[in-house]
């Protein structure tokens, strides 16, 4: 038996970023669905009101933060609790490569996609 | 030093009536967690193939997919998955943080109510129009 149990390294870097990135999406999630269901409801949402909003440099940042930090926060958690269900060695290492190459595809399309919505290039 | 003793086997058949509290609480933030990367992956996916040349393309995609009703019901289903992982999440860091551990289990009975609480406020606004 293992004197605790947890899929992190003590101390490790994952470990706070983690933690910090989820402080980060508790407000911002709560932001985005709250201003795309309740402010503006999602059936009245057209492409000139969404490039108005992601044309705003503070909002493109806050989105793009949010597509960065959830991407982290999500694929993190998905290599944790594999982990945690006790994969190791090579196993590990292959899911390790495969979640990051689908968290730089998923970062690289999305910040083409949030682009492609604002007029700023 | 924390205290160690065998927790036995997960898969045991019976298990879930030994689950205490923080095991539930356990278990749901993990299916909300994989519900929300999901979505997070899909949510992208959609908007690639809605963002084309011709803007028409990203409002039609988004009124024909608001116009039914399945997609209505999920969304309240992805909010409340979305509240509790929130407000769970809120719980962890105070877990972390060594705060109120004598109250992890209303803390998490709290996350519950709460979630429960918005997602039944929230269906008017969701069904809205439909």
């Amino acid at each position: 038996m293992a004197e605790y149990y947890s899929s992190f390294e003590r101390g490790g870097v994952r470990w706070l970023l983690q933690r910090v990135t989820a402080v980060f999406l508790i407000g911002v999630l709560a932001f985005h669905f709250f201003l795309l269901h309740f402010v503006n409801h999602a059936a009245d949402i057209t492409f000139a009101g969404t490039q108005a909003r992601m044309s705003q440099v503070g909002y493109f940042a806050t989105m793009w933060l949010f597509l960065v930090t959830a991407t982290f926060h999500g694929v993190n958690g998905v290599y944790n609790a594999l982990v945690n269900q006790g994969i190791d060695g090579t196993a590990k290492r292959a899911v390790g490569a495969v979640l990051t190459l689908a968290s730089i595809a998923l970062i690289a399309q999305g910040t083409r996609v949030a682009l492609a919505m604002t007029d700023l290039l | 030093m924390s205290e160690t003793y065998d927790r036995g086997s997960v898969e045991d058949f019976g298990r879930w009536r030994e689950f205490r509290s923080g095991m539930w609480a356990w278990i749901f933030h993990k299916f909300t967690g994989w519900v929300l990367v999901g979505y997070l992956f899909t949510h992208i996916a959609v908007l690639s193939t809605a963002t084309a040349s011709d803007p028409a393309v990203y409002t039609d995609t988004l009124h024909g997919l608001e116009n039914l009703l399945v997609v209505r019901v999920l969304e309240v289903g992805l909010l409340a998955v979305a509240v509790f992982h929130i407000l769970n999440g809120v719980r962890l860091l105070m877990v972390d943080l060594g705060l109120g551990l004598d109250s992890q289990d209303k803390s998490f009975y709290a996350s519950l109510v709460v979630t429960a609480a918005i997602t039944v406020a929230s269906v008017p606004t969701f069904l809205a129009g439909v």
